[in-house]
């Protein structure tokens, strides 16, 4: 149910509206997941492919578009410019802001920003912050700004976010030890997949976002949600880093290009 | 951008090209009005382009699944995604027929870096106001179409979109993919039950809208008062004092037409010349954007 919200800066709809309720379908009961079941259409271990694209937004230092199947999103890089604040900082900042477009989720977003938004942009620059090289930034700022386009499993937004992210800070030329790769995984009864729907990842019983720099062979940010007993956790851990060393490899091929072609 | 600037400042052995191409970026910055006057005396545009011509369009329609229709804009640059949303609601006591379009446009910090985060600025809400003028005036979509179940049920498709790089005329481009997306809908069948007084959908049966007038529409600027200046890009934008507005329908007829500023040209009045220059374009350009079905 949607609340009713007046906002003076948009046009506005009627009062209340509601998301359309469908029909009970027999055929889909049928075909949707159940425990015990192998996962459709990919292995367990398989992620979606992705599509990766550095330098789409020319009015932005650095940006870059990422889909993968059913998840887009497009990310742009603005710095480093100068703090706002008048309080002297040694080391730059880092600002993420996340926005989900309206039409993104299955149930349609109210533009005004909540706490799904913040709680993404904080994971995303937890992931990127220990990659740059902030301390030869004093007194600035790096904005990063990240439009979910359509969302597929926030799982798999936060680990896109980051790897585009990553990217669109390399395509800024800001100084940095190494690209980020992120990757999910969620434990749906006693297997674990890789990378998540969002059909999968609510039959998941607990999810786990882990980001990388694969070139450092270190772990930048853990974040592990649900329930999972800690050899699962670990093995999930093992899994993402392994697949990070090959998102890697699409984000240096990306950057490659986007300077060939320039 | 800002690399450019950068990597000038290193080596002795740069080139002269890439320190003219440095000066005239600084003298972008500094003088922006007469680094555009430059080149007008010359008879082109800082981007190449003539005074009379048009950017490049393509239209990218129903990508986004999570949504009843979408589109993808292209014009030049400037890049804008929208997106239908249908969700059911009561009807206005006073008109229990009709249902409801909601468009809006938001230009968020991402599409430019003269937009920082936070609530719609006032170009956004201006730019929403003209384009919810113009689908109503226009009647795209009659809102008895969208009725369920009169006095009980409507319809209200919301029409989000967002500029993801803004490089100057954000209304043409939006325009062109509201319509596109509302073109591309396809709402679920729709049943009103009397006894438990609720509206459900068929996952099965989807039609399309009923679609009445596809607008399109031509967006100039007045330089000076001495040049017009077709679809300005957006370092033209702010250095224009009038801008003309002309949306035609597929038919090539006139729908609406603004006008913002003194429409004076030398001494000539620039109107007519602008819906004459907006039908020519239509005629060679933009005749099929919407596709044929």
């Amino acid at each position: 149910m949607a609340q009713s919200n007046f906002d003076r800066r948009r046009i506005n709809g009627p009062e209340e509206s509601y998301q359309p309720i469908f029909e009970h379908d027999e055929d889909e009961r049928e075909t949707r997941w159940k425990p015990g079941n192998p996962r459709k259409g990919r292995a367990p271990r398989n992620i979606r492919p992705i599509f990766l694209k550095a330098g789409l937004i020319n009015q932005a230092n650095g940006s870059a578009y990422i889909e993968t199947e059913k998840t887009k999103i497009a990310c742009a890089v603005y710095g480093p410019r100068q703090s706002k604040t008048t309080v002297y900082s040694e080391k730059g900042r880092l600002n993420v802001e996340v926005k989900f477009a309206p039409f993104s989720c299955t149930k349609r977003r109210v533009p005004i920003r909540d706490a799904e938004d913040r709680s993404v942009a904080v994971q995303i620059q937890q992931a990127l912050v220990p990659s740059l090289r902030l301390e030869l930034l004093p007194k600035s700022t790096i904005d990063i700004f990240v439009t979910i386009i359509e969302n597929d499993g926030i799982e798999g937004c936060i680990a896109a976010g980051s790897v585009a992210a990553s990217v669109a800070l390399a395509d800024a030329g800001i100084e940095m030890l190494g690209l980020v790769a992120s990757c999910s995984a969620a434990v749906v009864g006693q297997e674990l997949w890789l990378d998540p729907t969002n059909e999968e990842g609510q039959a998941a019983s607990g999810s786990l976002v882990l980001a990388a720099m694969p070139a450092l062979g270190t772990v930048t940010s853990v974040w592990q949600t649900g329930s999972m007993t800690p050899a699962e956790a670990i093995q999930g851990m093992e899994a993402c880093q392994e697949c990070c060393a090959d998102i890697h490899t699409v984000m240096a091929q990306s950057l490659l290009e986007n300077a060939q072609n320039t | 951008m800002a690399a450019a600037s950068t990597s000038a400042s290193a080596a002795p052995s740069s080139s002269s090209a890439e320190q003219d191409a440095l000066r005239a970026l600084t003298f972008q910055r500094l003088h922006p009005k007469t680094y555009l006057e430059r080149f007008l005396a010359e008879q082109i545009r800082p981007d190449g382009r003539d005074l009379d011509e048009w950017r490049d369009v393509s239209v990218d329609v129903g990508s986004i699944s999570t949504a009843d229709g979408s589109a993808l804009v292209r014009l030049g640059s400037t890049t804008v995604v929208c997106g239908v949303k249908a969700e059911v609601a009561e009807p206005e006591l006073d008109s229990p027929h009709s249902g409801f379009l909601v468009p809006n446009l938001d230009l968020p910090a991402i599409c430019s870096p003269k937009f920082k985060p936070g609530p719609p600025t006032d170009e956004a809400q201006v730019l929403s106001d003209r384009l919810n003028e113009v689908l109503v005036s226009s009647g795209i979509v009659p809102t008895y179409s969208l009725c369920i179940e009169p006095g009980k049920a409507v319809w209200v498709l919301y029409v989000d979109a967002t500029c993801i790089n803004y490089d100057g005329n954000a209304f043409d481009a939006t325009l062109l993919a509201m319509v596109a997306a509302l073109k591309n809908t396809r709402l679920p069948k729709a049943t009103y039950y009397e006894v438990t007084k609720r509206t459900t959908c068929s996952r099965k049966v989807q039609e399309p809208l009923q679609i009445g007038r596809l607008p399109t529409s031509f967006s100039f600027g007045i330089f000076d008062g001495t040049h017009l200046l077709a679809d300005p890009t957006s370092f033209e934008e702010p250095l224009l004092d009038t801008t003309v507005s002309v949306v035609l329908d597929e038919t090539g007829g006139l729908t609406s037409v603004m006008q913002l500023g003194l429409g004076i040209l030398g001494a000539d009045d620039v109107l007519n010349k602008c819906i004459d220059a907006a039908k020519d374009a239509w005629r060679k350009t933009r005749r099929d954007v919407y596709g044929a079905s």
